[in-house]
């Protein structure tokens, strides 16, 4: 009955952070909203100044410079043409020369043919020069000479109208911008005043010392008899990248798919500072839920969708964003539109942080690995993670695609403020990038420490190396 | 004076585009997928209407009619296996659902179509949901064959509730009013049309996106955020719901329908042909589940039933169906769309072969 | 129930060497039916030798659809193979009336003839033809006898190992190819025996007439648990018994109108037990490793 009550607290408290989070997202891209609208007013603007400058600046120029100008623009299209053909000539001679050579027969007239051609060609270009010619001296006996005057105060004139126009539109939009805001803020100050009371009114007695995300306690996890996590106890702390090591089998796979409930503990408890800033007991949470709370992971071999691009791969993390339901989707209303484009902005932002914005409209198949498992930590980064939990990282990358996933593991982590919390082999990056190290070997835990005390721990080398024995 | 002449007359020498509105908004809404398909049913009614003025052949209006019936339960199957790597070999059986919604409420109970048709999605709704959470237990083949079961389950519940095992129907009635046979082919493609849009829209939305996160792996999907059960219910009412409106639209096209023929309806044969349908067709496309449906059953009803010889021998064309089969299930697994995207980039090389073959091939 | 046991089998042993659901079962079956009694009628042989030829030709068609079709395709997995199988029922009913011409004309003869009755309490006497015991003989022959040569001969251990996994079992130096061909062949020959069972109760042969039995078996299948071999055998053996059971229930409490919904009863039932136990009856339990 409890856990009843507990879930409907929960999906109640899912949909109004929805709604919050919405707002927020909303808020974020307020200020670029109306960019495009103003964007599209003023290049109307700039198309009639254009149109009309450009009669002007007609009557402003040079007739004779005009008109050689005209010339030698027309020539050089002309020109481009020529080339093709005088390519088929030269291609159709070689290829008869070929086989000229190869029936023993001579080419003389091969030749002679390929010259008549190029010499009609050239002739052809002669006639069109002196056409043009032609062309040239008739205009300019018609037209008179120049006057710029004209021109020049027009454009004086639009220029000032231009920045006119501008500020008007900015001033207006700003106006609606302001209201918006408002609105907006009107809206999440309800909502967080909604969910201010629902948590007041469930009492949570979990707590967490300040600088504790995660915190696992007693952990132990069986197999049948198989004992694959006994017994382990460790905290990550706030902002820390928490290197979980050990030998094949030693359950690290296994701790991980314990904290994203992928399997369901034997015993024990965990508890995480959610993104809301709650501490919650992960245990009471489906597998499809650890994500709202703030925990995004990414996987040893990558699991991205193949058939759509990456810019949609982010987006399937955000599938519990979205505030319309099944009939939002299937009538594609403008209110799942409006969502949509928000939450792809978003995932542009994240993704030109990661540096992939030029794969973005990219098919996920067969791009490179090192790329994929960078959507992949995108990816994590879309659902506003807290806490990011990464299988093997380094698997299948070679050394300076490790280098650089170092780079961006730092990268987030300082950018995003993520905690991240990572198992892996390649004892490289552990070392590199760990602030502190958990080593575990058969379930248990052998220690826990800084990069440096771990290397120096006798029992690690042990399980690593194998016992010393007296000879 | 050069400067007048290089568009730098142009203010804060900034260009503009200048794209042409019409062309551009013309090109745009051809390719958007509804217009397409609502483009597609005005065509077929207008072919409807021909084959009924007998400018083209009479029984295409019904060949068609039962085709585009059919090709309902294929968008739905594409749906279910092309999205969320799901297989049912039930098909056949939620057809039944329709066939006898329309039966009990139309013929029996003289109610209206509408009622009818709510009727059979509710039922479809909650065999839909049935199949949904075995599939959440059992997956790949042996889901396959348990859905082959529960279809014989179906058909045998139709043969013990009604043991004189052949509906039929002699007027079908839509707002009160007598469908002539005339107008079939234009109700079938209505409610084509409105499903091959809500289809569309599906899958290029987050739930499209939610299902082949799940396709593609289960675990990564629910690390996602996706909730298994939710997609996979959704999945299997959806196909099924649409099957059911098939077995609506074949009772209101064709008028009777029989439990015990072996290739009716309900048989196992109508469940392989929709499943071949949407192999052939590319089992990723809308587009490609309605060719392979018209492939499946339309090609013989509507081209081959007009050449007198292949008429006489019907066995012939059952035969070349399966050949298309197997050769399409062996070399060209992603059906006629990949087919067709192979023949586009072969042409198109064959192109630049033949204009290198003139001009020589370019070195600059 | 015969006729179910031994079609059953014949699915298990292809879905075991080849991983796939073979559909086209059925029509191969009836097409070595229609062998049979072309035999029979048109050369006016006799019933003992029409039988093995016709499962010889079945066990030759079955065997080049393994050879020809499944190895060839450039991108064969279960799907694939399961499209193959569905296109062999159109070509095998395409191409049965051209080989055959008119489908009415083939009767076929019991095995044996005359009938004996066998008086039970109650109002119904249950009436058993000798044919039906032969079928019965010719079940408990056959089915132990492919289970010893599975369980004790050595091409019994290597359909075993490439049914538990074909990849490793090639390396260890078994011919995979041989094994699923011949377990094609000796489906295809089953199918055949039960075929011309099946005809000779029924009198008459179509090309669909296995449709029902071959949907029977792959629901015995699943009942039983594919990775057995005993296992789908043993349910098609108790499917027909249960609904048997069930009607005779129903006619002790005078429900005779009743009895028509016993095969929904019990696959209801089935289903029950495939949703509490996906792995079968007595199929073994596989852990998922995520």
């Amino acid at each position: 009955m409890a856990r009843i009550l507990a879930n409907s607290y929960h999906s109640k408290l899912v949909k109004l952070r929805r709604a919050l989070d919405f707002h927020k997202e909303e808020l974020k891209a307020l200020d670029t909203k109306y960019d495009e609208i103003v964007e599209r007013k003023l290049n109307a603007f700039l198309k009639n100044a254009n149109r009309r400058l450009s009669k002007l600046a007609f009557e402003a120029c040079d007739k004779n410079e005009y008109a050689r100008f005209v010339l030698e623009e027309k020539l050089q299209r002309y020109d481009v043409k020529a080339y093709m053909s005088h390519r088929a000539v030269n291609h159709g001679a070689a290829k008869r020369i070929f086989k000229a050579i190869r029936d023993g027969a001579s080419f003389d007239d091969i030749l002679t043919d390929r010259a008549e051609k190029m010499q009609r060609i050239a002739e052809k270009r002669a006639a069109y020069v002196r056409s043009l010619e032609k062309d040239r001296d008739s205009f300019i006996s018609k037209t008179g000479s120049s006057d710029s005057k004209a021109y020049d105060a027009e454009r004086a004139a639009l220029e000032a109208a231009y920045l006119e126009e501008e500020k008007a539109l900015k001033e207006l939009y700003q106006a609606k911008i302001d209201k918006e805001r408002a609105d907006i803020e009107a809206k999440i100050a309800k909502l967080e005043d909604e969910i201010s009371k629902i948590k007041a009114s469930s009492s949570t007695d979990h707590s967490l010392p300040d600088d504790v995300l995660l915190s696992v306690k007693g952990l132990k996890m069986y197999f049948g008899g198989l004992k694959a996590v006994d017994d382990l106890t460790f905290d990550v702390k706030k902002g820390e990248i928490f290197g979980l090591i050990g030998p094949n089998g030693a359950g690290k796979t296994t701790v991980f798919n314990c904290i994203t409930r992928f399997y369901d503990a034997t015993g024990g408890d965990m508890y995480f500072e959610n993104k809301y800033g709650e501490v919650v007991d992960l245990r009471s949470f489906k597998v499809h839920d650890i994500i709202l709370q703030g925990i995004g992971r990414t996987f040893q071999n990558i699991e991205l969708v193949k058939e759509i691009s990456v810019i949609e791969n982010l987006l399937v993390a955000s599938t519990r964003s979205y505030k319309t339901g099944f009939i939002g989707h299937v009538f594609a209303l403008p209110s799942l539109k409006k969502e949509e484009k928000l939450l792809r902005a978003k995932a542009m932002k994240i993704l030109k942080f990661m540096g992939l914005e030029s794969y973005a409209s990219w098919y996920a198949m067969g791009l490179p690995y090192g790329i994929l498992k960078k959507v992949e930590i995108a990816r994590a980064l879309m659902a506003d993670a807290k806490l990011i939990i990464m299988d093997e990282p380094a698997a299948g990358l070679n050394d300076s695609e490790t280098a650089e996933l170092t780079e961006t593991i730092r990268k987030i982590r300082d950018k995003f403020g993520v905690t991240i919390l990572l198992v892996e082999h390649d004892m490289g990056l552990v070392m590199n990038v760990c602030d502190t190290v958990c080593a575990i070997s058969f379930g248990q835990m052998l220690a826990i420490g800084t990069t440096e005390e771990i290397q120096q721990n006798k029992a690690v080398q042990e399980a690593y190396l194998g016992v010393k024995e007296d000879d | 004076m050069n400067r007048y002449l290089q568009k730098n007359y142009a203010l804060f020498n900034r260009e503009v585009k200048t794209d042409d509105k019409f062309t551009e908004g013309i090109r745009k809404l051809v390719r958007t997928p509804s217009l397409q398909y609502l483009l597609f049913g005005v065509l077929m009614c207008v072919v409807g209407f021909l084959a009924t003025q007998k400018i083209l052949p009479y029984s295409w209006q019904s060949a068609f009619a039962s085709t585009f019936a059919y090709a309902i339960a294929s968008i739905g199957f594409c749906l279910l296996m092309g999205y969320s790597g799901l297989a049912s070999l039930g098909t056949g059986g939620f057809i039944g659902i329709g066939t006898y919604a329309v039966h009990y409420v139309m013929v029996e109970a003289k109610l209206p179509f509408f009622v009818a048709l709510l009727a059979a999605i509710g039922v479809s709704v909650l065999i839909g949901l049935i199949v949904g959470f075995i599939s959440l237990r059992i997956e790949g083949i042996y889901l396959v064959i348990l859905t082959l079961a529960l279809s014989e389950i179906l058909k045998t519940l139709y043969a013990a509730i009604e043991p004189k095992l052949t509906l039929s129907m002699k007027d079908a009635l839509i707002f009160g009013q007598r469908l002539p046979t005339t107008m079939s082919l234009t109700l079938v493609m209505v409610f084509l049309v409105i499903v091959m849009i809500i289809t569309s829209n599906l899958i290029n939305s987050p739930t499209g996106r939610a299902m082949l996160a799940m396709k593609n792996s289960t675990a990564a999907a629910q690390a996602m955020g996706i909730s298994l059960i939710k997609y996979r219910l959704m999945s299997f009412v959806i196909c099924t719901a649409y099957a059911s409106i098939t077995g609506v639209m074949l009772m209101m096209v064709m008028r009777s329908a029989d439990a015990t023929d072996p290739t009716g309806y309900y048989a196992l044969i109508t469940s392989l042909n929709i499943l071949a349908a949407v192999i052939i067709g590319g089992y990723k496309s809308i587009w490609g589940a309605v060719f392979g449906t018209f492939i499946m059953y339309g090609i013989k009803l509507v081209i081959f039933n007009q050449i007198p010889f292949l008429a006489n021998n019907s066995l012939i064309i059952t035969l070349a169906s399966g050949v298309l089969v197997i050769i399409i299930a062996m070399y060209y697994p992603g059906g006629l769309a990949q087919l067709l995207l192979e023949a586009k980039t072969k042409i198109s090389a064959i192109i630049k072969k033949m204009k290198e073959d003139k001009y020589g091939k370019d070195l600059g | 129930m015969c006729v179910t046991a031994i079609v059953t089998l014949a699915i298990t042993l292809i879905f075991r060497t080849s991983f796939t659901t073979n559909f086209a079962q059925g029509v191969i079956s009836a097409f070595g039916a229609y062998v049979a009694s072309f035999v029979i009628t048109k050369w006016e042989f006799p019933v003992l030798i029409a039988i093995p030829v016709s499962m010889i030709v079945s066990m030759g068609v079955a065997i080049l659809v393994d050879v020809g079709l499944f190895r060839r395709g450039r991108y064969v997995n279960a799907l694939s193979k399961q499209i193959i199988t569905m296109g062999l029922i159109s070509i095998v009913t395409g191409l049965t009336p051209v080989i055959f011409g008119e489908v009415e004309q083939y009767m076929i003869n019991s095995i044996v003839k005359d009938n004996f009755t066998i008086d039970v309490p109650g109002d119904v006497d249950i009436s058993v033809t000798y044919n039906a015991l032969v079928c019965v003989a010719i079940t408990a022959v056959i089915i132990p006898l492919i289970f010893i040569l599975l369980r004790y001969s050595k091409w019994g251990l290597s359909v075993r190992a490439t049914a538990s996994n074909e990849y490793i079992a090639g390396m260890m130096g078994i011919n995979t190819h041989v094994v699923t061909a011949v377990s094609w062949g000796l489906a295809g020959a089953l199918g055949a025996l039960a075929a011309y069972m099946r005809a000779s109760e029924v009198k008459v042969v179509t090309t669909y007439f296995m449709t029902d039995y071959q949907v029977s078996a792959f629901l015995a299948g699943i009942l039983g648990g594919f990775s057995t071999f005993h296992g789908p055998v043993i349910c098609a053996l108790l499917i027909p018994l249960a609904e048997n059971l069930v009607m005779a229930i129903f006619n002790i409490l005078g429900l005779s109108e009743l009895t028509r919904w016993s095969k929904v009863i019990i696959y209801a039932i089935a289903l029950v037990i495939i949703f509490a136990k996906p792995q079968g009856i007595f199929g073994k339990k596989i852990e998922k490793k995520v």
